[in-house]
């Protein structure tokens, strides 16, 4: 649901000239027979149209399953855990526990999803259910969201295991099957499931990852700590209708419309919590004396400096960071091309800040849109907000590692509040902290596709993250 | 489509005072009439259910039994269809009665449609498919919208053949089985069958005009349909790179569609008069006294007042008269609440004012939109209908018919704002007039379309003697 870059631009990054290679022409350091099987399953993976509803995702599960098979995995520690997410779309999560001979830690939670979002073939350049190499590029709807992390994760296990590697504590792969939807394999997983998941923390392969400008300068690397709470509402206006021959002065399209503009022009309060500020703090380190980075000391020396906040959110780099914020996303009117619409309802998306209750939210859009359009949460999916995870040092240490090597000391690593939700959210808020750590990374904002047109993945980014995920695992169970 | 009664009481036609006392139905004419509808009615013409064939046949029968040669009668089956409709194999029913001798001019075309709504029994008092005589009424799906009609023209056919009637040119029959969907038999009419129809001078449709009384039995008056708007549907897409709804880009292709729609919330369409509006408006000011009334009178003496215009399309009652009117009647936007659109659409349906290019609408909703962003495009291939000219020798035929079975009632001119079976024939240059001779009371009995569907059982028996009278005026002489 999530795999946002941390953030973009960062004009201001260094006033000396900065003579940066393309990240995506360095040559990948994974060897060339473990590219080859990495890009096959990847090309498999991302063929299955995983989408709610087609009935699909089974079948990256038993990709995914082969693969842990085939490196000595015993069938009785390879669930495959059938449920229902969305009614009617019967989908799977595959759990994988790969047991330490000799344990000496609680067990580590590697997560991530085989569910995609829809993509449609006319939307698309090519087909997005086509696997495709081409422009330095890996090209296909989950490509970096997140079919990408599944692979590294799956290739980099079954490499150590290849290895004779043996971890010193039990390492068990939660992949869920509607992480896109309403995460009811997550819910299930950090509940029902909770003898198969039970951790000491997650890593989530679904969130983190590195990313350079334009000019191919470092961004950074996140590591995701908190999440905003994820909320649809539904809003609605019902009116008699009637014939189009004869058009009503009050119409619920147009009533909606007005809603709809009342919704683009509300501003929710800036808020700042631990994890944003010390994302700020980096930024603001990254920003130097560029006027975003004014904005953000003069943010973070106030807290009620409002404009310096909305300053801030209007850079496409910072979007969502200072508070909740709601957008439309879908739209439904009318039943009859030559009827006047009796009732007209836009989907409103929120990403509510951490700490604020998803009734508030509603009320303040109420306020926004006035008494006469009706509001109500998607019934499929009540948010519930969860707490931020601390930052624990074997984690964060691990990755500084990964980074230095496969991007050099100008990556700087620090904690993001994700402004997407992802099935961590529902372990966290069961008391299992989960880290976003994933190592894959592009070129900001151009490679930032996830659910977007024309999904892609940098070639070395995919490969290079198996070797990512490889050193994750020995630094933390090793 | 529909049958608009307007509730007015003004005299805008002054025909010639020459109406004689309308004949009356033997018990004969009257009991076959009584026959002919229930059949009729209790056929369910509905697309889909495939019962057109077996009433057109069936009407086709009736005008046998009267004494019309087989040759001039022809049941045309044909498909109709579309995506939003459904499908069904219809039929048309073309009759001709020819004239005796060489005919004084090209023939009268009298139009009708078989087919009818759906009516569900369920939302239904009564079986609509089962004609029901109660309280002074018949009902049933169709009793307005049109087998009265049907009825109507048919058996004046057969009474006035029985009455030895030699019409002096040919009169010719054209009822279609798709008029409630697609319209595809009135198409066709106006093109492939027209040889058949013998190239008619002008056409006389039953699925318009007619008449209406109040509550209190004064009478409303009677509208004669000679003008009708164009009906065309037009698509706004807004396409956009869309993205992951946490991070909101500043375009958005729900926004800026929902901005292109409060332009054109807020746009109004150039007033326009037409021959047609303009003698209604010349009829409704003498009624109207109050303030609606004194913006007509200002629009009439000058047709620039624009704000006297829009203070009549403001008007309940007036809605769509005045200029071309459009509204949006669907949105489609989005693919996943979590992503941010990458397409979003409007259809929005326009009424169009009689002469209008529905490409020029286009061009001007283009305007009214005014970001590139936002693609308009067309949904059909609607050509600009027109009005047909008001003729005095079928305002008269029409004035007199409905005075001598109702003295002193008004008659004025209508523009629909609906779209009938007359708009190919118009489009072709074939004028169409709307002379429905049937009425109701207003606005109770206004269910075309709706619930519970009647027509007062008298109605029924006057619009055939209404009939009658329409042709010996304008066939006999």
């Amino acid at each position: 649901m999530k795999r946002v870059f941390a953030f973009v631009l960062a004009a201001a990054l260094s006033t000396t000239a900065f003579a940066a290679t393309d990240p995506r022409t360095v040559p990948t350091q994974l060897s060339a027979p473990w590219q080859a099987k990495t890009r096959a399953l990847f090309k498999q993976v991302i063929e299955i149209p995983s989408v709610h509803h087609r009935g699909e995702t089974q079948k990256v599960a038993e990709a995914l399953a082969a693969q842990f098979r085939a490196a000595g995995i015993p069938d009785a520690d390879i669930h495959m855990m059938p449920y229902e997410a969305l009614e009617g779309d019967n989908t799977t999560a595959l759990i994988v526990r790969w047991r330490s001979p000799h344990a000496t830690k609680k067990p580590m939670l590697v997560l991530g999803h085989m569910d995609v979002v829809e993509a449609k073939r006319e939307d698309w350049k090519y087909d997005p259910f086509v696997f495709r190499e081409q422009d330095g590029y890996f090209w296909g709807r989950g490509a970096s969201d997140m079919k990408n992390g599944d692979v590294a994760t799956t290739m980099a296990a079954v490499k150590l295991m290849s290895q004779g590697f043996k971890p010193d504590r039990d390492i068990i792969f939660f992949y869920s099957g509607d992480e896109e939807t309403r995460g009811v394999g997550a819910t299930l997983g950090s509940t029902k499931w909770r003898n198969l998941t039970e951790a000491e923390f997650g890593l989530n392969a679904d969130g983190g990852g590195a990313s350079y400008d334009r000019n191919f300068r470092p961004l950074g690397f996140g590591i995701s700590m908190a999440e905003k709470t994820f909320q649809t509402y539904f809003l609605t206006t019902h009116n008699p209708g009637g014939h189009s021959s004869r058009p009503r002065p009050d119409n619920a399209i147009y009533e909606l419309a007005d809603a709809l503009k009342a919704v683009q022009a509300h501003r929710f309060q800036p808020m700042q919590n631990d994890i944003t500020r010390g994302y700020f703090e980096e930024r603001s380190r990254q920003e130097g004396d560029s006027p975003l980075g004014q904005q953000i000391r003069a943010w973070l020396a106030n807290p009620n400096d409002g404009a310096a906040a909305d300053a801030i959110e209007a850079n496409p780099l910072e979007v969502g960071l200072t508070r909740t914020r709601c957008v439309a996303t879908m739209l439904k009117g009318g039943h009859a091309d030559n009827a006047l619409p009796q009732s007209a309802t836009a989907t409103v998306n929120c990403r509510i800040f951490p700490g604020v209750q998803p009734k508030d939210v509603q009320a303040e859009l109420q306020a926004a849109v006035g008494p006469k359009v009706e509001i109500v949460p998607d019934p499929a999916y009540i948010g519930v907000p969860t707490p931020a995870s601390t930052p624990r040092a074997d984690v964060v240490n691990a990755v500084k590692a990964a980074a230095l090597r496969f991007h050099g000391k100008d990556m700087h690593v620090f904690p993001v509040m994700s402004t997407g939700a992802s099935d961590g959210s529902f372990f966290r808020a069961q008391g299992i902290p989960v880290y976003d750590v994933d190592g894959s990374w592009g070129i900001s904002p151009d490679d930032e596709r996830a659910h977007g047109l024309d999904e892609r993945i940098p070639v070395r980014a995919m490969y290079d993250d198996v070797l990512h995920w490889e050193m994750i695992f020995k630094s933390l169970a090793g | 489509m529909r049958r608009l009664f307007v509730a007015t009481s003004i005299v805008a036609f002054a025909a010639t005072a020459n109406s004689a006392p309308a004949p009356k139905l033997t018990q004969a004419q009257h009991d076959a009439t009584h026959a002919m509808f229930e059949h009729v009615i209790n056929t369910p013409t509905v697309i889909g259910r495939h019962n057109v064939p077996a009433m057109a046949q069936y009407v086709a029968d009736q005008f046998k039994a009267g004494g019309f040669p087989e040759a001039d009668i022809h049941v045309l089956p044909y498909h109709t269809g579309s995506a939003t409709t459904g499908e069904d194999d219809t039929a048309a029913l073309i009759v001709r009665w020819r004239a005796a001798g060489s005919p004084k001019a090209r023939p009268i075309m009298l139009m009708g449609h078989m087919d009818v709504v759906e009516a569900k029994r369920e939302d239904s008092t009564t079986d609509p498919f089962v004609m029901t005589e109660r309280d002074g009424y018949y009902y049933g799906r169709g009793a307005i919208d049109m087998k009265d009609g049907i009825v109507g023209i048919t058996q004046a056919m057969i009474n006035l053949r029985a009455a030895g009637f030699k019409p002096k040119r040919d009169i010719v029959v054209l009822f279609t089985g798709d008029e409630e969907t697609n319209g595809i038999g009135a198409k066709k009419g106006a093109t492939e069958w027209i040889d058949l129809l013998g190239h008619p001078e002008y056409g006389l449709n039953a699925d318009g005009g007619g008449g209406g009384f109040n509550a209190d039995g004064s009478p409303a008056g009677f509208t004669m349909q000679s003008a009708e708007k164009t009906y065309a549907g037009y698509t706004f897409t807004v396409r956009n790179r869309g993205g992951h709804s946490s991070k909101p880009r500043k375009d958005n292709a729900i926004y800026d569609l929902m901005h292109a729609l409060e332009k054109l919330e807020a746009y109004r369409f150039e007033p326009r008069m037409g021959e047609t509006t303009k003698a209604y408006f010349q009829g409704r000011e003498k009624q109207e006294k109050g303030p609606l009334g004194d913006a007509m009178r200002r629009w009439l003496a000058n047709p620039n007042d624009g704000e006297a215009a829009d203070f009549i399309e403001a008007s309940e009652s007036e809605v769509g008269l005045t200029r071309t009117r459009c509204v949006p009647t669907r949105l489609f936007a989005g693919h996943a609440d979590n992503a941010l659109p990458q397409l979003a659409t409007a259809l929005v349906n326009c009424r169009i004012f009689p002469g209008t290019d529905p490409n020029d609408i286009k061009a001007e909703l283009e305007k009214i939109v005014a970001n590139p962003a936002v693609v308009v495009t067309r949904n059909d291939d609607q050509v600009a209908s027109l009005s047909s000219p008001l003729r005095p020798d079928i305002t008269n035929a029409y004035t007199n018919a409905v005075r001598a079975l109702h003295p002193g009632m008004p008659v004025f001119p209508e523009m629909s704002t609906g779209a009938t079976d007359g708009r190919p024939f118009r489009v072709s240059g074939v004028p169409i007039y709307g002379t429905s001779g049937g009425w109701v009371v207003v606005p109770v009995d206004f269910r075309a379309h709706g619930k519970d569907e009647r027509i007062p059982v008298q109605s029924l028996y006057d619009n055939v003697v209404h009939w009658e009278l329409m042709l010996r005026d304008l066939a006999g002489k």
